[in-house]
Order: structure tokens, then C-alpha cells, then sequence
């Protein structure tokens, strides 16, 4: 019996231990909510797994989540972009609610790199991130404009100063190219080459700007690449969110000129006989106004958890400081993802732009007859004569009446028309498949058009420009198509320790564009604009023309971590080009580049000071294919010709085949360094690089002229040309408590650039001075120089008479009183031999520094920029020394014989506009770019409004200006008249005439979010 | 499932392209292929005329330099650009931003033409078809070369198309002496093919190269061969349909198309190119014309080019040709307004203009509808040659060879017979002067047919070659000139221009003329 109670006993015991064991393995539910510690709101979409399991799920709209979790011992992992990771043992716990902290730490950040994304610690290239906040920082009518200061090694200009709708130039680490394009590639959401977003639009930028980063984008990296991801709808609620943006502007400054009295008295110390006008014209007052910017973005997203939308519409309007210039421009954006299935994923992204530009000429390249800069609004109203009103006697526009004929700014400001309307539209649509549960393939289908058109207007009342030719108009219209196709595999496995991710792809891409050109004079009225050109009595000869381009490649990337320490990344893309010559059109990318996270090392996993130490290092090799179609091509074109008083078809050799013209290409090497301090609070990136750019594609101003070749300079692989800089990208977290906290981001690069080498080391010499200055050299490319460095006579002040000072001389015939420049030569005269290199525009360094301040719900926000140590070439003063216009204050202390003390030539009629050290000057600045004042209102007030979010700020920008240059800014952005002021020139800088001024302007807006 | 998997099969691997990247360019046009008629061959010949057609040939870049160079021309000493100075001065620098222009266009005249010449080659068709055609090319490649010789000296010789950029771009000056046997050469050429007659004088005819032949000699001081081609053309003035017109007014006037007395002109239609608008555009009418001045509807002229008094003063008034010549008079603001007082800003003059008399050719006559924007518009021709210079070389170089003829008078004569019968311009009836000549000794023709080339053919850009290849520049830039003292003459180095130095730069086997 007793045995019985034993067995019953030991079975029951066991059953018990069986039932025991069969319940502690079997699987039970754990519900719960996760929120966010940001504002407390339920987070959709967050993953959940149990840690060493692939069970897994994400939480709802609502925050809510259930999992089935195999034991007591399982732990949760909750992991949420831009949210620390957190992990709960489960224990006995039934619901567990979690808070997900706001990721302090950036290292866990995603940031987006070409085809993929990475965690920002396992990057091994140079990178750099900007943020949305950032970008929206002030009003921009580009996202472009947001970018300067933001990122070490980032150079951003305007290409025509404070002018509504001017382009933006970014430059990525110097110029890598002397003739091709220095732009950086720009990839939207995927899309390669696309145009920049509205910055309100924009959830993320990359800059990707080592060979390790770009080489994936192969022909097209050289330049470094600007990856921009724009904003997505969230799962769970629908979001509407408002931004206003209005702002003041003025003129940033107005130059020193004379008034009447004083002008007549100059002209007269020139000629006795000169005659004052009888008006007393300020035409800086005339011209400028305060002008003012308004910016209103409506957004609305939100999604299931099958299906995320983001939409938005934009409008900017800007009315420029100089009268008549605007620019208004109306986009919108949506963006669609769906998960279809487990497995498939499909997105669309859409959007569109119309840009009306309606300027006044500035940067003026001249044409009929009026030569470069002589019809600019900008440069004329410092040279115009002020005695002199806007109308004559008869009530006809002024024109002047020493010097060049040209006519009054106001005159030109008022009636001639020039603008550009431009239509932008993209649709990309993407798939992404899981093929297997690690091996994802995407393909991307792309298409992008812009439609512009330039129209242009000058009525017979602009009596220089086309008044004797009763009115002149014109139309230009470019039509460019875009198709892109992208196909990519991605396999990631897991090998012991090691994580392996492999990626492979094809791509393919066409350009077409289509361009017509027609214009007429001798309009019947001057009220047609250009929008009759039929009702005129001479047509100028009309053209079109149509090119294509493709671009095919082949591309693969490998990336490797072993044990979160050891990172390798190895790239390669095979590019073809149809650009290129018929046996150079292919060519290979290769690049590879190593990390070590030295932090995750045992010696220093447990630092306390150092929380995060990681060396980078990178080599790799990208290409420049941004020439235009053809130019491999020998060929002839069309010629203007007539032979008995009719047009006659005409040809022309324009340029020899170049059946060697191939890839520019760009050797990069990278070493970086990031240090994490105290948790991170002060993080530090290093970054070295050395770039060699052979094969330089290059306008070859080297080539004879006696070839007879109608393209001067065509293009050819030449020389050689070095960047090498140092790069620091400093943050801090200065202070951080619940009410008050204070960041700092500090970023400062160097970039040295030389041309290595040239054809036969022949020197380039080029010109960047107005057409109607007669003057054939103010810059050159020579071996062992920077680029573009300023290139003219040494001067050495006033020659006093007699004999003449050692080592100096005047220009032949000159007399006491005129310029003395160093005689190199010796030969007692001033000739050519006697120009030297008189500047560098390259600074030595740039730097941006933004200090922010939260109190409570109120924020400030102060960045400054600055460069140092860059000449600029006032060609402005050229002028406005020269005798033959209107003229600075200082040309009141000009030699006499009886004021010998001074630096200032005595005046003459025409100085020659002579090109000399003269006028180069400092351009070094530091700039007050940016101060914000911001106040959030405070929860309870927003909730009784029924907000979310309710957000007023007012800024300021370019509010303070520390330079000694002379000239109006020190950021210049003049390109010369001989074509090459569509504003992109890698050699073409520093030089200051007649572009449109720099802006302070004062900002007020508001964010409401529903 | 089924349908995404078409789906996704659709958007993969439809759209993915596939290009061998060949380069097919549609409306351009390539040397290989384009010349496959004659009509092509004159489609190429055709482009040498349309450089010449460019702001930086002869309307401007040739044609200022070598009128102030002169001692004919003066430039306004308010405020011009110091590469018009430099010329006027006696001055030049290398880096002349003039000569900057000038030269490149001038051998894109020369690339055209041996495009031209090397594309008939590929033109399946008889001699005597073709080569007519490509004889044009021969004499525009021998006009550009004879400027260029007499301008710069040795200078780099090109004669067929550069398919190989480097050896190019490295050869040496070739020789002027060498130089001018080229261009006799192509000039026998034209002259062997070029028909009698071609229906507009902007066509170089038979006449055309056997003037520039007799010019060509007469500048080398061979002056049989000169008198020789000169006579070959007088007497063929019939078959070749020349003929002095007998108004001298005519030939500055918008229609001269139809005068019989252009031999080679260069086109201008008041038309320009959309891409380069100084392709066609016409500049020695605002260069030439009165400021303010609303005399011919132009908008007046930009008082640049404005000769001394001493031009005005020592031309004899009776001589119609002097009233053809100059503008003494303007109108402002509907008042007629004598040229003492042009800077009279109180009669609506323009202060920093000139008080002197202003040229009339290239602005009296060429109010046509389109001739506004200061004359720009004008559809004016170039006169590059006319049959009255051909009577002077005729003259000059007889008297060289057999002095005192009566022939070499009579060459004279009717030249100035033409301008004592005077014309329309200022209603100026008929004239005792010029008087014939009779009777000189070699030196006094010779001085005398100089001058009469110095005023017939006045504001023609002939003068400075004249004094370039008879040496006067010592005579002329002295205190008795007409433009005063040019302290900064210098014989051993003025007779040249140089090479514009960013060219040595660019290939340095080339040298700089003396003196620069």
C-alpha cells in the first residue's frame, strides 16, 4: 500500500513536474503599448522579436502589439527607427508597456547611403548628415541654399547673389574638374540626377563624399553625391501640418558713389569742358526696394498598417530688392508606399513644379551689340552718370553720355522683359520583393521631365539696347526627358560572428533634349512682349537642334562587419557612357574601405569617457562623364551667311574628332576618425582626403587658335589637377536638463587645390571680365597653382614723375600721377611681360558654427559662417576708377599735383580698365547667417485649440557681416560674359561685377500641425 | 500572388534598357559625309563669307584697327578702351584684346575655305563643274592670308582641314615670303576657274582674283605683274561688266548691289544670327556716326572713329568726294547743327563727343527700314575691292615700270573726271576740281597716285597698307602729319602687328614679332 502511495506519489510528482514542464514550455501571450518619450504618443509600427527567435511583430495604429513568447526566460527586443532599442526580460509579465526613448545617440541613426541604408556606426566613408530642422532653418526658395554651413567640406553659393530664383552651386570637396561639371550628383528617394525637393519636404540629406560612398554611382561620383529622402506618412494617424513663412528683405549694403555736384567736378578735372546735367539721380535708391518672401508648405500623411501617404503642396514667392525681379514657384509631392503582400512592397513617388522667373538683366553676357555687362542693371546703376534723370527733355529714357552708350538701369529694369518659366515633373515607382526571407530584389522606374522656356523683350523705348530696331524679343525653349531604370539584389546572411550583405544591380538611363531658338525685331508695337513675334519685320535666324545621352551600368557592393568591430565595405560599378568616344565608352569604379569600431574592443567597452572610437579608411576611384553629347565627334555646323543680299545656306568646320575623349576620373583616398565622448555628448569626426583628378576633361583654351575651328576650345582629356583637405565635424551636447538645454555643432574644412598638371604644361589663360572691358586675360590655370588664380599687372602706387622708382614703371606714355606696376622684366616699360599672379579666390578655410538653446518651450538658434582667406577681384572698382562713369567717394582723394599722398591714380577719361593687384582684396567674412527665436505652445493651450502642435519663430538672416572687402559682399558670383555665366565654372572664381545683391531679410513663421 | 508576380516581372525587367551607347546625333553634321554634291561644296564656301559676315572680321576688329592705325582716322580721346588707343596711338600691346578677336576669326575664314577646298575632293563631279565652285574657296583662303601677311608677317599657314590637333598645334610661322607665293597660287587658281561673272559682287568673279593679284603685286613691289593683272581687268571691263559708277555717292548707298563697280563686297542684309548676334551685325555706321545725330533716323552714331581736322581742312572743298566722304553737319533734336558745335550739349550735342567732321560712308545711305540701333542694323556692304582701286594700281605700277605714260594719267583721270561730275549727295552739281593730271616725273605720279588712293579711297581701310608697304609711317606719324607727332612710331617694329601673346602661350614654337 505503502509502495502504491509511493508510485501514486512518484507519479503524481512526475505528472506534476510533466504538467509543470509541459506548462512552463508552452508558448503564452504578452500584449502591451508602446509609446514615445518624446511627447507620449502611441509609436505604430514598432518591431518586436523575442531576442535569439525570428518570432517577431510591429504594433499597430494605436501602439498596441501581441506576441506569443516561448518562455519566462524570453526577452523582448522593441526596436524603432530613431528610438533606442530596449530589451525586457518577460518573467511572468503579462502586458508589458514600454516607453522607447528618442535615440540621443546618432551612431544608431540610419542614414541612407546609394541602393540601401546603413547604421551611421557601420559606415565606413566619409559621410555627412543634415537634418530636416536644419534645412527648414529660414525660408529657401532652394533646398540647396539650407546646405551652406551645415556639413564640413560642403561648399554652397548662390550663382547670382540674393536674385529670386538664381541658381545654387554645391561644391563637395573643392573642385575636382576644371571643365566638366563640379556639381554633385543628386539622388531623390532613389531617383538618380533628380532636381531638389522643397526643403519642407525633405526628411533627410546625405552627402556622400569619399570614393567609398560614391563609387557605387561610378561615371557620376567624382563630385560626391547628395542622397535626399523625402518625408513619408507614419502608420496611425493622419497628420496635417501647416508652415508659413513671410520675410522682409533689403539690400545688404549700397556703395560710396558720387552725387551730382561731385560727378560734374570729377568730369570736369578730365574735361574742362564737361557740362553737368541738370537732375540729381541716387539710382541705387532708384532700383532698390524692400522686397519680401513668403513661403506657405500644406502637408497631410498617415497611413494603415498596409499603406503610408505623404502629401504636400508648396508655394514660394519672392519679390526681389531690385525692382521688378520675382520668382514664384508652385510644387507638390506625394509619396505612397503599400506593403502588398508579406513580400512585396510597392511605392510611387510623384512630383511637380511650375517656376516663373521674371529678372532683370544681371551678369549680363551682352548681345546685339550691347557688349557683356552693358545692359546690368546692377553694375549700370553704380556706373550711370547721377546728373542725369530717368528722362530727357523730350521724355525719352536717358542714356549717358560719356563712356560706353548704354541705357539708364532704371530704364532697363523697367522694360526688359526676361523669363523663365520652367515645369518640372518626376514620377519614380519602385518594387521590392522578398524573394527569399534574406535575398530582397528592388527594381525602380523612373521618369523625369523638364520643360523650360526663356522669353525676352526689349522695347524700341530702351533706345540703345533696341531702339533704333523697333523692339527686339526672342524666345529659347529646352525640353529634357529623363528615363531611368534601376535593378538591384540584396542578400544579407549571417556567418558566425559576421554579417555579410552583398548587392548587386543593373541600371540604365537616357537624356533627351529637345532646344528651339527664334526671335524677331522691328515689332509693330511694344506691347506684344514676346508673345508676337509675327507681328515684326525681321526674324532672327531661328534654331533647334535635339541630343541624346545613355548611361548604362552594371554595379555590386559588398559589406561586411565581423563582431561589430571589424567593418569592410569593397564597391564596384562598370559604367558605359555614350558621351564618350566610340573605344572609350566603358570604363570600372572600383573602391574599398575598412572601419574599425575600436570602442567595441574589450580594452575599451567599459570606458567611461570614450564611448565611441571608430578609424575609417577608404580608397577608390569614380568618374566624370557631365560633357555634352558629341563632342568626340568631328563636325561641322550651320553658319548666319549671305551672298546677294539673301540668306544662303552655310557650313563651318566647328571641331576635329577627338577619338581618344574618355572619362574623367578622380582617385580618392579617405582617412577618418569619429570619437564619442561621455555617452556621446561630444562627438568629433576627422576626415583627410587627397584627391587626384586625371584625365581632367577640360575646354582646351590651350589649342591654337589659327586651327579655324569655330569652337574655340574643345573639349579634351587633359592634365591633371589635385584636392587634398582636412575635415572636422565637431558636436556637442553642452547642456541637457529637462528645462533648459544647449547644443553646439561646429564644422571647419580646408581644401587645397592644384593643377598638377596641363597640355605640354602650357599655361590657360582666361577671362572673366565683362565683355565691354576689352580685356583678354584676368585669370589662368598654370601647373603648380590653384585653380582660377587672378592674373594681372603688380601694382605699386602712384607714379609721382621723374625718374622712375627701382623696379617699377607706367605703361608707355604715361605721365605723374598714373599707375606704377612692377616691372618684371626690366625693360623699363610695362608690356604683357610684365603680368604675374596677383590672387588666389580659393580660401583657405570655411567654417559654419550653430549654437542652439531650448528653454522650456522656447529655442534659439544662432549659426554663423565664415570663410578665409580667399581673394576676390573687384571688378567693380575696375570701373568705377576708370574714369569713363560714375565713381566712388575715393576717387575725390585721386593724385594731383597738388595731392601727391595718395593711392589713387590721378583721373583721366579711360583708365584702360587695366587688370591689376589694385584690385584685389581680402574676401575673408564671417557671417551672422541665421538667428531664430522659436516658441512652442505649451500642451495644454494646444489641446484646448485642438492642435497638436503650434509652433511661432522669427529669424534673421545675414544679419551681421564681419569682412574688410570693400565691395558690396564678399560672397561673390560674377562668371565673366564669354558664356560662361550660366553660373557653373570651376575656374572662374572670386570675381565681383554686376551680380545681384546679397539680401538681409527678417523672417516670421508658423507651424501648426493637426 | 499570380498578378503581382506579373506585376513585378512587368516593372523589372520590361523597363530594363539595353544600348549599345553608339552616339547617333540627328541635325549634326559631319565632314565625312556632308559633301556629296557641287551645291555642297558652295554650302561650305559659303561659311568662309559668313566669318567674314562677323563683328570680329570686318565690321569691327579688322576694319577700326586698321582705319586708326591710319593717319586718316582719329580716334575720340574721351574715354575709349585701350585697345582702340593702343592702334591710334602707335602703341600696341600684345595683348591687344582687338587682335584677341580678330585672329581666330580670320582663320575660321581660312578653316571654312579649306574645308571647302578638301571637301570638293569627295564630290564625285568634272572639273569644269566643280572647280569654279571651289575656286571661291581658293580666293577667300588667298584673301584672309594676303590680311593676314601684311598685318602680322610670317604667320602659321594652314591649308587643309586639322585632323591632327597636336602636329598643329605646334607648327612654326611660315614665312610671309612663302606666304604670298600661296597666296598667288590660290589667286591663279581662282582666277583659272572663276567665271567672267557671278550674279552678285559679294561672289568673288574672275575679276575679283585678278585685282587682288595686281594688289598682291603691287604690295610685294612687283609691279609689272601688278600693272599686268590690273590691265588684264580693264581690258576685260565689259566682258567682266565693271564700269566706274558715276555718281561716287552710289557706292555707299544700301542698293549698291546693283553699281557696276564693286568687284568683291561683303554682304550684309541687316539680318542676324539668334546664337551670336554680332554674326551679321554692321558697326562702322555707329563707329563712324555723330552722336546724338538724327539725320538719317539711325539714333545717331557713338563718335568713335572721327579723323583729325587736318583730314577735313587739307581736302580741297570743290572735290565731291569730300562732301561723300563727311557729315559737317548734324541734326539735334530737329535742328540743323554745324560740326563746331557737336559737343554743344545745349543744342543737343554730345559733351564728350568731337567738334569736327564725322565720316558719312557708312551712314548717309544705309537708312533702310531696319538700319536703326545706331546704324547696326545697317545693309550696308563691305567694299573690299572696286574698279576705281584697280585704275590706281593700274597707275601706281605703270609709273614704276615706264614712267610718264600717258596710260597711267588717263587711269588717273577718270577717276577724277567721276568726282568733278559730282552727284546727288548735297546736290553737288559738277566741279573744276580735281583737275587731270598730265606730265608728272615718276616721283610726282608716284606721290600723286598715293594721295589720290589716300582720298578716293578714304575710310576703306586701304590707307595703313599703303603706308605700311611704301614705308611712310616715318612721313606720316611725324609733326607735319595729319594726325600730328606719334612720339611712340617705331619703324623696326610698327610696320607689324604682333601676335597676340596668349597664342605663343598657347604654342610656343611660335615667335613674337619684333619690338613687342
Amino acid at each position: 500500500m505503502k509502495n502504491k502511495v509511493k508510485l501514486v506519489s512518484a507519479f503524481f510528482l512526475t505528472c506534476l513536474f510533466l504538467t509543470t514542464a509541459v506548462v512552463n514550455a508552452q508558448e503564452r501571450s504578452i500584449t502591451g503599448k508602446v509609446t514615445s518619450s518624446d511627447d507620449g504618443m502611441p509609436l505604430p509600427g514598432v518591431n518586436i522579436s523575442v531576442k535569439g527567435s525570428t518570432i517577431g511583430t510591429s504594433t499597430d495604429f494605436d501602439g498596441l502589439y501581441s506576441i506569443d513568447v516561448p518562455s519566462d526566460d524570453a526577452v523582448l527586443v522593441y526596436s524603432f527607427i530613431g528610438f533606442l532599442s530596449q530589451e525586457v526580460p518577460v518573467g511572468t509579465q503579462t502586458e508589458i508597456n514600454v516607453i522607447l526613448q528618442a535615440d540621443q545617440n546618432e551612431l544608431d541613426e540610419v542614414v541612407v547611403v546609394g541602393y540601401g541604408s546603413q547604421r551611421k556606426s557601420d559606415i565606413t566613408g566619409a559621410v555627412s548628415s543634415v537634418k530636416s530642422d536644419e534645412l527648414n532653418a529660414f525660408p529657401v526658395a532652394n533646398a540647396e541654399q539650407a546646405l551652406q554651413g551645415r556639413a564640413a567640406g560642403v561648399v554652397v553659393q548662390s550663382n547670382n547673389g540674393g536674385e529670386p530664383g538664381a541658381p545654387i552651386s554645391i561644391k563637395i570637396r573643392g573642385n575636382t574638374s576644371i571643365n566638366a561639371s563640379s556639381a554633385p550628383l543628386i539622388v531623390v528617394d532613389g531617383f538618380v540626377g533628380a532636381a531638389m525637393p522643397q526643403a519642407n519636404d525633405i526628411e533627410s540629406m546625405e552627402i556622400l563624399k569619399d570614393a567609398s560612398a560614391t563609387a557605387i554611382y561610378g561615371s557620376r561620383g567624382s563630385n560626391g553625391v547628395v542622397m535626399v529622402t523625402t518625408k513619408k506618412g507614419k502608420s496611425g494617424r493622419l497628420a496635417i501640418e501647416v508652415n508659413s513663412n513671410y520675410s522682409i528683405q533689403n539690400t545688404a549694403d549700397k556703395l560710396d558713389l558720387l552725387n551730382a555736384d561731385e560727378f560734374a567736378a570729377y568730369q570736369q578735372s578730365i574735361n574742362s569742358g564737361y557740362v553737368q546735367g541738370s537732375a540729381d539721380t541716387d539710382w541705387q535708391d532708384l532700383l532698390y526696394k524692400s522686397g519680401n518672401t513668403q513661403n506657405h508648405q500644406f502637408s497631410f500623411s498617415g497611413g494603415s498598417d498596409k499603406i503610408n501617404f505623404y502629401a504636400s503642396t508648396n508655394y514660394f514667392k519672392q519679390d526681389g530688392v531690385i525692382i521688378n525681379s520675382e520668382y514664384e514657384k508652385i510644387s507638390f509631392l506625394s509619396n505612397i508606399d503599400a506593403q502588398v503582400t508579406d513580400k512585396l512592397k510597392l511605392g510611387l513617388n510623384l512630383t511637380g513644379s511650375r517656376a516663373d522667373k521674371d529678372g532683370v538683366p544681371t551678369q549680363s553676357t551682352g548681345s546685339n551689340g550691347v557688349n557683356g555687362g552693358g545692359d546690368d542693371v546692377v553694375s549700370l546703376m553704380f556706373r550711370f552718370m547721377p546728373d542725369l534723370g530717368i528722362y530727357d527733355d523730350n521724355g525719352n529714357y536717358t542714356t549717358n553720355t560719356i563712356g560706353d552708350n548704354i541705357d539708364n538701369p532704371y530704364a532697363i529694369a523697367n522694360e526688359a522683359i526676361d523669363e523663365t518659366k520652367t515645369d518640372r515633373f518626376r514620377a519614380n515607382l519602385y518594387a521590392n520583393y522578398d524573394i527569399l526571407e534574406n535575398l530582397s530584389f528592388k527594381t525602380t522606374f523612373g521618369y523625369s521631365t523638364i520643360n523650360e522656356t526663356v522669353g525676352y523683350f526689349r522695347p524700341s523705348t530702351l533706345i540703345v539696347t533696341a531702339g533704333g530696331v523697333g523692339g527686339r524679343a526672342g524666345i529659347d525653349n529646352r525640353r529634357s526627358t529623363n528615363v531611368l531604370s534601376e535593378n538591384y539584389l540584396t542578400y544579407k546572411t549571417e556567418i558566425g560572428k559576421g554579417n555579410l550583405t552583398l548587392l548587386a544591380g543593373y541600371s540604365y538611363q537616357k537624356t533627351t533634349t529637345e532646344r528651339f531658338s527664334t526671335g524677331a525685331t522691328g515689332f509693330i508695337s511694344d506691347s506684344f512682349s514676346y508673345y508676337n513675334l509675327g507681328g515684326s519685320e525681321v526674324t532672327i535666324i531661328p534654331s533647334s537642334s535635339i541630343t541624346e545621352q545613355e548611361i548604362q551600368s552594371q554595379f555590386g557592393r559588398l559589406n561586411y562587419d565581423y563582431d561589430d568591430k571589424y567593418l569592410l565595405t569593397a564597391t564596384v560599378r562598370r559604367d558605359g557612357a555614350s558621351n564618350f568616344a566610340k573605344n572609350e565608352k566603358y570604363a570600372i569604379f572600383p573602391s574599398a574601405a575598412i572601419g574599425w569600431k575600436i570602442s567595441k574592443e574589450s580594452f575599451l567597452e567599459d570606458s567611461e569617457t570614450i564611448s565611441n572610437l571608430k578609424l575609417r579608411a577608404s580608397y577608390g576611384v569614380t568618374g566624370n562623364q557631365a560633357i555634352n553629347p558629341y563632342e568626340s565627334f568631328s563636325k561641322l555646323s550651320t553658319l548666319f551667311s549671305a551672298i546677294d543680299g539673301q540668306v544662303v545656306g552655310a557650313v563651318v568646320p566647328d571641331q576635329a574628332a577627338n577619338p581618344d575623349l574618355k572619362w574623367e576620373s578622380s582617385y580618392q583616398t579617405n582617412l577618418g576618425l569619429d570619437l564619442g565622448l561621455f555617452n556621446n555628448k561630444i562627438s568629433l569626426s576627422l576626415d583627410y582626403y587627397n584627391i587626384d583628378t586625371k584625365d581632367l576633361l577640360l575646354a582646351d583654351a590651350s589649342q591654337p587658335e589659327y586651327l579655324g575651328f569655330l569652337t574655340l576650345a574643345s573639349i579634351r582629356n587633359v592634365g591633371e589637377i589635385n584636392n587634398k583637405g582636412f575635415e572636422i565635424g565637431l558636436n556637442t551636447r553642452n547642456i541637457s536638463t529637462d528645462n533648459f538645454s544647449w547644443t553646439t555643432d561646429f564644422n571647419w574644412s580646408t581644401n587645397k587645390n592644384e593643377v598638377v598638371s596641363l597640355i605640354n604644361g602650357i599655361d590657360v589663360f582666361l577671362d572673366a571680365s565683362p565683355g565691354y572691358f576689352s580685356v583678354s586675360r584676368t585669370h589662368v590655370l598654370r601647373e603648380g597653382e590653384a585653380a582660377g588664380v587672378f592674373w594681372g599687372y603688380d601694382y605699386q602706387g602712384v607714379y609721382q614723375g621723374g625718374a622712375l622708382p627701382a623696379g617699377t614703371a607706367t605703361l608707355a606714355g604715361a605721365q605723374a600721377g598714373d599707375p606704377l606696376f612692377s616691372d618684371l622684366d626690366n625693360s623699363g616699360v610695362i608690356t604683357t611681360d610684365d603680368q604675374k599672379i596677383i590672387g588666389d579666390p580659393n580660401p583657405d578655410w570655411t567654417m559654419g558654427f550653430t549654437n542652439t538653446f531650448r528653454y522650456k518651450n522656447l529655442d534659439l538658434n544662432i549659426f554663423f559662417q565664415g570663410a578665409y582667406g580667399g581673394d576676390v577681384f573687384n571688378l567693380t572698382n575696375v570701373q568705377l576708377y576708370n574714369g569713363d562713369s560714375n565713381a566712388l567717394k575715393d576717387v575725390l582723394n585721386s593724385w594731383t599735383p597738388t595731392n601727391t599722398d595718395t593711392d589713387i591714380p590721378r583721373a583721366v577719361a579711360n583708365r584702360g580698365r587695366e587688370i591689376s593687384s589694385r584690385f584685389v582684396e581680402d574676401g575673408s567674412y564671417l557671417r551672422l547667417k541665421n538667428i531664430a527665436l522659436g516658441y512652442n505652445f505649451s500642451e495644454d493651450i494646444v489641446e484646448k485649440l485642438g492642435i497638436d502642435n503650434l509652433r511661432l519663430s522669427v529669424s534673421a538672416q545675414n544679419l551681421l557681416t564681419f569682412t574688410n572687402y570693400s565691395g558690396l559682399d564678399p560672397e561673390v558670383s560674377y562668371f565673366g560674359s564669354g558664356g560662361e555665366s550660366s553660373g557653373e565654372s570651376n575656374t572662374t572664381q572670386g570675381f565681383d561685377f554686376g551680380n545681384y545683391p546679397t539680401i538681409k531679410s527678417v523672417n516670421f513663421s508658423l507651424n501648426l500641425r493637426f | 500572388m499570380k498578378t503581382y508576380k506579373y506585376l513585378f516581372l512587368l516593372i523589372g525587367l520590361s523597363i530594363i534598357g539595353c544600348s549599345d551607347l553608339e552616339e547617333e546625333p540627328v541635325g549634326l553634321l559631319a565632314p565625312e559625309s556632308f559633301f556629296t554634291s557641287v551645291d555642297d561644296i558652295q554650302t561650305a564656301v559659303n561659311g568662309s563669307y559668313g566669318h567674314m559676315m562677323h563683328r570680329y572680321f570686318v565690321s569691327r576688329e579688322m576694319s577700326m584697327p586698321l582705319m586708326l592705325r591710319s593717319d586718316m582716322v582719329d580716334l575720340n580721346p574721351n574715354g575709349q578702351g585701350a585697345e582702340r588707343v593702343q592702334f591710334n596711338d602707335v602703341n600696341l600691346l600684345a595683348d591687344n584684346a582687338s587682335i584677341e578677336q580678330y585672329w581666330p576669326k580670320i582663320y575660321q575664314i581660312i578653316g571654312a575655305a579649306n574645308e571647302a577646298i578638301a571637301g570638293a575632293k569627295l564630290v564625285d563631279a568634272d572639273d569644269a563643274i566643280k572647280n569654279p565652285i571651289v575656286a571661291q574657296a581658293h580666293f577667300a583662303r588667298a584673301f584672309a592670308y594676303f590680311h593676314l601677311v601684311r598685318q602680322f608677317g610670317d604667320v602659321p599657314y594652314l591649308d587643309e582641314p586639322v585632323t591632327d590637333l597636336q602636329a598643329a598645334s605646334t607648327v612654326t610661322r611660315t614665312p610671309a615670303e612663302e606666304v604670298y607665293a600661296n597666296i598667288i597660287a590660290d589667286l591663279e587658281f581662282a582666277e583659272e576657274w572663276l567665271p567672267n561673272t557671278q550674279k552678285a559682287r559679294s561672289i568673288p568673279a574672275k575679276s575679283a582674283a585678278q585685282s587682288y593679284l595686281a594688289l598682291v603685286y603691287l604690295t610685294r613691289g612687283e609691279f609689272q605683274q601688278a600693272y599686268n593683272y590690273a590691265k588684264e581687268v580693264i581690258d576685260n571691263e565689259g566682258t567682266y561688266n565693271l564700269g566706274l559708277d558715276p555718281d561716287f555717292q552710289n557706292l555707299y548707298n544700301e542698293n549698291e548691289d546693283a553699281s557696276l563697280e564693286p568687284i568683291f563686297v561683303i554682304d550684309f542684309i541687316g539680318m542676324t544670327a539668334s546664337d551670336d548676334s554680332d554674326q551679321g551685325m554692321n558697326y562702322q555706321g555707329p563707329y563712324t556716326g555723330i552722336r546724338n545725330d538724327d539725320q538719317y533716323g539711325l539714333g545717331g552714331g557713338w563718335s568713335v572713329e572721327i579723323p583729325s581736322m587736318a583730314v577735313y581742312d587739307t581736302w580741297d572743298d570743290r572735290d565731291y568726294r569730300k562732301e561723300v566722304s563727311f557729315d559737317d553737319t548734324a541734326v539735334f533734336d530737329g535742328v540743323e547743327v554745324s560740326y563746331e558745335h557737336f559737343t554743344d550739349v545745349s543744342v543737343g550735342g554730345y559733351a564728350n563727343g568731337v567738334d569736327r567732321p564725322h565720316i558719312a560712308k557708312y551712314n548717309r545711305r544705309n537708312g533702310n527700314l531696319y538700319a536703326g540701333g545706331n546704324g547696326r542694323g545697317s545693309e550696308q556692304n563691305y567694299m573690299m575691292m572696286r574698279y576705281a582701286e584697280v585704275l590706281l594700281i593700274a597707275a601706281e605700277a605703270l609709273n614704276e615700270v615706264s614712267p610718264g605714260s600717258a596710260e597711267a594719267h588717263g587711269y588717273v583721270n577718270r577717276i577724277r573726271e567721276r568726282a568733278r561730275n559730282g552727284g546727288v549727295a548735297n546736290n553737288f552739281t559738277s566741279s573744276t576740281f580735281p583737275e587731270d593730271v598730265s606730265g608728272l616725273s615718276q616721283d610726282d605720279f608716284r606721290t600723286m597716285v598715293l594721295e589720290e588712293r589716300r582720298i578716293e579711297l578714304a575710310f576703306e581701310f586701304k590707307r595703313w597698307y599703303d603706308i605700311a608697304r611704301r614705308k611712310l609711317g616715318s612721313e606720316v606719324f611725324s609733326a607735319s602729319g595729319l594726325e600730328g607727332e606719334k612720339p611712340t612710331f617705331d619703324a623696326n617694329r610698327d610696320y607689324l602687328f604682333p601676335i597676340p601673346v596668349n597664342e605663343i602661350v598657347r604654342n610656343p614654337n611660335l615667335t613674337q614679332n619684333p619690338g613687342y
